[in-house]
């Protein structure tokens, strides 16, 4: 989550990209989520940011407003893409280094002290990089959406298979393949993270539009 | 034409029991009043529940917001309907589109009858675009995604997805 750096052009440009297809930062409504980023970016942004900037004068308009407006302030970090890192914890986390007190000990005790410092400063050094998350299995799937006869619109059957959303899941490109009769099946693509997604789910959820979808079956499951 | 005007009644929390009736034939909506011939016309019956409804602001509060609102109630009523062309549509579409880059409502920052009566007007093609179509109108589909969640607008109307993640570009 998070936009990156909201004084940066590259931050502004995620911040529009967020936007273009939104009109607040959260739900429908502008709230706290609005005026933390308002505030954060600080200067109207630069024209050719028309989304951002259209928020920006939106936002600008409820100033009076603002410490009405629904919700509770949050982190920066904690708004914005969800698959944009949060590069806003990176400045807490570099703090751990200055607990630790390198001048306190007097000279007969400093063997003992700077051993006590060195084992402490490892353990530290070992616990960060086991914080380092996991490599995140994946799977490619290939998919046949099967409809009921060769009147049933193909076009919208994709848009019913590419609107289910889930944390994990990315679809990615499809084509018809005829399978006899005037049929075609839909051929669609797609990545998921295995500890996120199942196979069952997946069919459940597009054969729930029983309008179009007669079956679904995984043509192909490869690991990557 | 009437759809609309009930949908409204409701949103606005008028009581029912308003008569409507249809004229001509293009079934242009009249509201049958208690004296006299009647109100016709879209626009003029919808401003006069929003005004009846004492939510005045729903027709703009500055001079300019005003005007802007008129302006796309008369568009509304001129290029919009049951009996569009695609090519009528496709334009309709794309004049929306550029309107809406700078603004998240149809009259600027505010919520007004402009938006209500151009959501309900849209509303059956919106529901047939396509998910390239919705991309390609971003800005409809923002606006048009913003308004059918504003609460009291949609009522018993489906709900348009609009799918997040982005698929055929991202230059805009």
């Amino acid at each position: 989550m998070g936009f990156g750096d909201l004084k940066s052009a590259a931050g502004l440009r995620v911040l529009n990209d967020f936007l273009a297809d939104r009109s607040y930062i959260e739900g429908y409504v502008p709230s706290q989520a609005d005026i933390a980023v308002f505030e954060a970016i600080g200067a109207p942004p630069p024209a050719d940011l028309c989304h951002a900037l259209r928020w920006y004068n939106h936002i600008k308009s409820y100033e009076k407003q603002k410490a009405s407006l629904p919700g509770v302030k949050k982190a920066l970090g904690k708004y914005g893409p969800a698959d944009v890192e949060d590069t806003t914890g990176a400045a807490a986390d570099s703090k751990d280094d200055d607990d630790i007190d390198l001048f306190g000990s007097d000279e007969e005790e400093e063997s003992e002290e700077a051993k006590k410092l060195r084992e402490e400063r490892l353990a530290q050094y070992e616990s960060k990089k086991s914080k380092k998350p996991a490599v995140v299995a994946k799977s490619s799937l290939l998919l046949d959406v099967k409809p009921w006869d060769d009147e049933t619109d193909m076009a919208k059957l994709e848009e019913c298979v590419r609107s289910i959303q889930a944390d994990g899941l990315v679809w990615g490109s499809s084509k018809l393949v005829p399978v006899g009769y005037g049929i075609k099946k839909l051929q669609i693509q797609c990545v998921v993270e295995d500890d996120k997604i199942g196979t069952d789910m997946l069919e459940e959820r597009i054969t729930a539009f029983e309008d179009y979808v007669q079956s679904m079956d995984v043509a192909a499951f490869n690991k990557i | 034409g009437v759809g609309e005007l009930v949908l409204l009644e409701k949103l606005l929390g008028l009581p029912k029991g308003n008569k409507y009736g249809v004229q001509g034939e293009r079934q242009v909506p009249v509201l049958q009043t208690n004296n006299g011939p009647g109100l016709t016309g879209l626009m003029t019956i919808a401003a006069h529940l929003v005004k009846q409804a004492k939510k005045d602001q729903l027709l703009g509060c500055t001079a300019e917001e005003k005007a802007v609102v008129q302006q796309w109630l008369e568009y509304r009523v001129t290029r919009v309907g049951g009996g569009s062309s695609k090519e009528d549509t496709r334009i309709v579409l794309k004049d929306l589109n550029t309107h809406l880059e700078d603004k998240v409502y149809l009259a600027g920052n505010i919520f007004t009858l402009a938006d209500i009566l151009m959501y309900y007007g849209l509303h059956h093609v919106m529901v047939d675009l396509t998910v390239q179509e919705k991309e390609k109108y971003l800005n409809v589909s923002r606006w048009f995604n913003h308004i059918q969640h504003y609460p009291g607008v949609r009522q018993h109307l489906s709900n348009v997805v609009f799918i997040k993640n982005r698929l055929y570009t991202n230059a805009h």
